[in-house]
């Protein structure tokens, strides 16, 4: 079977202090550092286990400059066949809708065989969750959410979705089809920095607007960033000051009063 | 080339000094004996033995070989072989993913790698300022809040005795010898050329570290020419004997070394720490029965940090801080980052923390100095 997978290069912000820049609009990416979006992970995992179990081959595609190429490097040195990365200098403000617009076009406009196309759940830096059943409308193919598991039949594949509550739903669907693959589905491995290297000189294909016949007035967000900021400080918390004494002994007076103990 | 050729495990005599000599093979399934053999039947029934992660890389059983092969080399050379296949515990990946983005296994931020030193002024060599000698820092001693007290003691003395040095800041990284270990030798690479090139810029004569493991990546595996690289023990010494530190306080106590396996067996280095020790005023130095050669490894090696391993029973670390009480001790000393880490956690599970007490040597020179470590 074929599989595009659609992988996103985000920060790594979990021990960042984040800052927005002066647009008001974005934060300040200097000096952040990058990595695969760990939804992504998962979905490459799976789509390179579908691989080695079926036969067929694995498309990797990025919408993103060329320091983005980073997620396909590692693609393909995990084994996939193609690389694919998408970018023009006239996209300014990108949106769910455009990256999925983009991804839809290349696929078609190459002519990409596939059965199945994975994304992650959601991306890690603006967690929208929207270009896997964007990219499942406008290529006109069914699409399951937050997939944790996938079992492959003939021409068909049977997922599991997690939901609320600890509930499991089982689904059938038809392929071709896109699955948003839910972390935890499989164990990632691990890609070595000398695998990396080896697909160093791999080629990889870089296409722009007009290399997808797209006009850059047909590639606009339909979402609009107005403002970023941290939220206003809320009451009800309270900084603790003093020696490790003085504020145990207050901590435990708090707890005292409010029936914690 | 196959590890049989490699290793000329042809000549292995089966004599089990190595596995005789393991920390580890009383407690987990590692049997590097056994691995020495198997391997020439062939390396893919070896591959699937979990225990290749229970290697510390002590080098205790390549210290031992009577015919000089490198048993501990050879488990290297398997994780490598792991690596490549991506067949790696789910802990390993975390470190090594995050020592690739971040600079050091722990994925903390880059940008705080320099706190440490925070109200001890310290030359940052990457911006412009020039020193003689670097001090080289470590993952560990930069983040972890315990260890910051040895980074801090180190600059602080240093600083005492009126060293000229500086440090690389934000942009030092992983010194990658736990990576290599580990068998990820490309990422090694990798954090050795970056070093290496900051390094070189800052145009220093000499290095210090405060661990065992940078100081043997730096002093055996980077190939730093004419650059001279010391532990924080010799180079402690060489002040002591030119009256540089003069202790003020006495120290009252009963101390016992632990040698750790990086400074003794893998670099010949068991006097100087003790001749340190020995200097300061009033303190008794004792020894563990199994000291100096035959020292009993922490399990902290060897990328040990990040895998439980099959180890069942007693830690090696519990049984050394069980040693250290018969003995009588108040303190443990030791001049290592991971042994200071894996003793003091074992203090803990044994519930000996009332009685004993870890520390680095460092931590002893500045009591003994009267500096002012914490923050």
């Amino acid at each position: 079977m074929n599989v595009i997978v659609c992988l996103k290069r985000v920060p790594d912000v979990a021990e960042i202090d984040l800052q927005v820049d002066a647009s008001g609009k974005s934060i300040k990416t200097e000096g952040l550092p990058y990595v695969l979006n760990d939804w992504d992970n998962y979905a490459l995992e799976e789509a390179i286990r579908i691989k080695e179990k079926t036969g067929g081959k694995v498309y990797a595609l990025t919408v993103g400059e060329e320091a983005d190429e980073e997620v396909l490097r590692r693609a393909l040195a995990l084994g996939a066949e193609e690389a694919l990365r998408v970018w023009d200098p006239s996209l300014r403000e990108i949106d769910p809708y455009v990256i999925a617009l983009l991804l839809s076009k290349t696929i078609k406009d190459n002519a990409i065989p596939f059965d199945l196309i994975l994304t992650g759940v959601q991306a890690q830096d603006d967690g929208y969750a929207q270009v896997g059943p964007i990219l499942a409308e406008l290529l006109s193919i069914p699409h399951v959410t937050l997939v944790n598991r996938l079992e492959l039949q003939e021409k068909r594949v049977k997922v599991k979705r997690e939901l609320e509550g600890g509930l499991e739903e089982e689904l059938e669907v038809e392929l071709p089809a896109l699955f948003t693959i839910q972390s935890g589905i499989n164990e990632p491995r691990y890609v070595s920095i000398l695998g990396i290297k080896r697909v160093a000189k791999k080629e990889i294909k870089v296409l722009d607007l007009s290399a997808l016949k797209l006009d850059p007035g047909e590639v606009l967000p339909k979402i609009k960033v107005e403002k970023l900021f941290p939220p206003p400080v809320g009451k009800g918390a309270e900084i603790l000051k003093g020696s490790l004494d003085e504020i145990s002994e207050k901590l435990l007076e708090i707890f005292e009063k409010g029936g914690v103990i | 080339m196959q590890l049989v050729q490699r290793f000329e495990l042809y000549a292995c005599l089966q004599c089990g000094k190595c596995t005789g000599g393991c920390p580890v093979s009383l407690r987990t399934d590692l049997n590097i004996r056994r691995i020495m053999r198997e391997l020439i039947f062939g390396e893919e029934e070896v591959l699937k033995k979990e225990a290749i992660w229970d290697c510390t890389t002590c080098k205790t059983c390549t210290l031992r070989c009577p015919r000089g092969l490198e048993p501990s080399e050879v488990i290297v050379a398997l994780r490598a072989t792991l690596v490549e296949w991506g067949r790696v515990p789910k802990t390993v990946i975390e470190a090594l993913e995050a020592t690739y983005v971040h600079g050091n296994p722990w994925g903390r931020s880059r940008q705080k790698r320099a706190d440490w030193a925070e109200g001890i002024k310290v030359k940052d060599l990457t911006k412009g300022e020039k020193s003689e000698g670097l001090y080289f820092v470590g993952c560990a001693p930069s983040y972890d809040p315990r260890l910051q007290r040895v980074s801090r003691s180190i600059a602080l003395i240093m600083k005492l005795a009126g060293v000229d040095f500086g440090i690389l800041g934000i942009s030092e990284n992983c010194c990658g010898n736990e990576i290599r270990r580990l068998g990820e030798e490309g990422l090694f690479e990798e954090l050795r050329e970056q070093n290496k090139e900051k390094i070189l810029q800052s145009g220093v004569k000499w290095i210090v570290t405060t661990s065992p493991h940078c100081f043997n990546a730096l002093k055996n595996e980077y190939g730093l020419e004419g650059i001279k690289v010391y532990h924080y023990t010799e180079f402690f010494l060489q002040l002591l004997k030119e009256g540089k530190i003069p202790f003020k306080n006495p120290l009252v106590k009963k101390v016992v070394y632990h040698d750790p396996c990086f400074l003794g067996k893998q670099n010949n280095i068991y006097d100087l720490p003790r001749y340190l020790l020995r200097g300061i005023p009033e303190l008794t130095l004792l020894e563990f029965s199994r000291s100096r050669e035959i020292s009993l490894c922490c399990e902290g090696g060897g990328g040990r940090m990040w895998v439980e391993g099959t180890g069942k029973g007693t830690r090696n670390s519990e049984i050394r801080v069980k040693d250290a009480e018969a003995l009588g001790v108040d303190i443990i000393a030791t001049a290592c980052p991971f042994c200071l880490l894996t003793l003091e956690d074992a203090l803990k599970t044994t519930g000996l923390e009332e009685r004993l007490q870890v520390k680095d040597i460092a931590e002893l020179l500045s009591e003994a100095l009267g500096l002012e470590v914490e923050r």
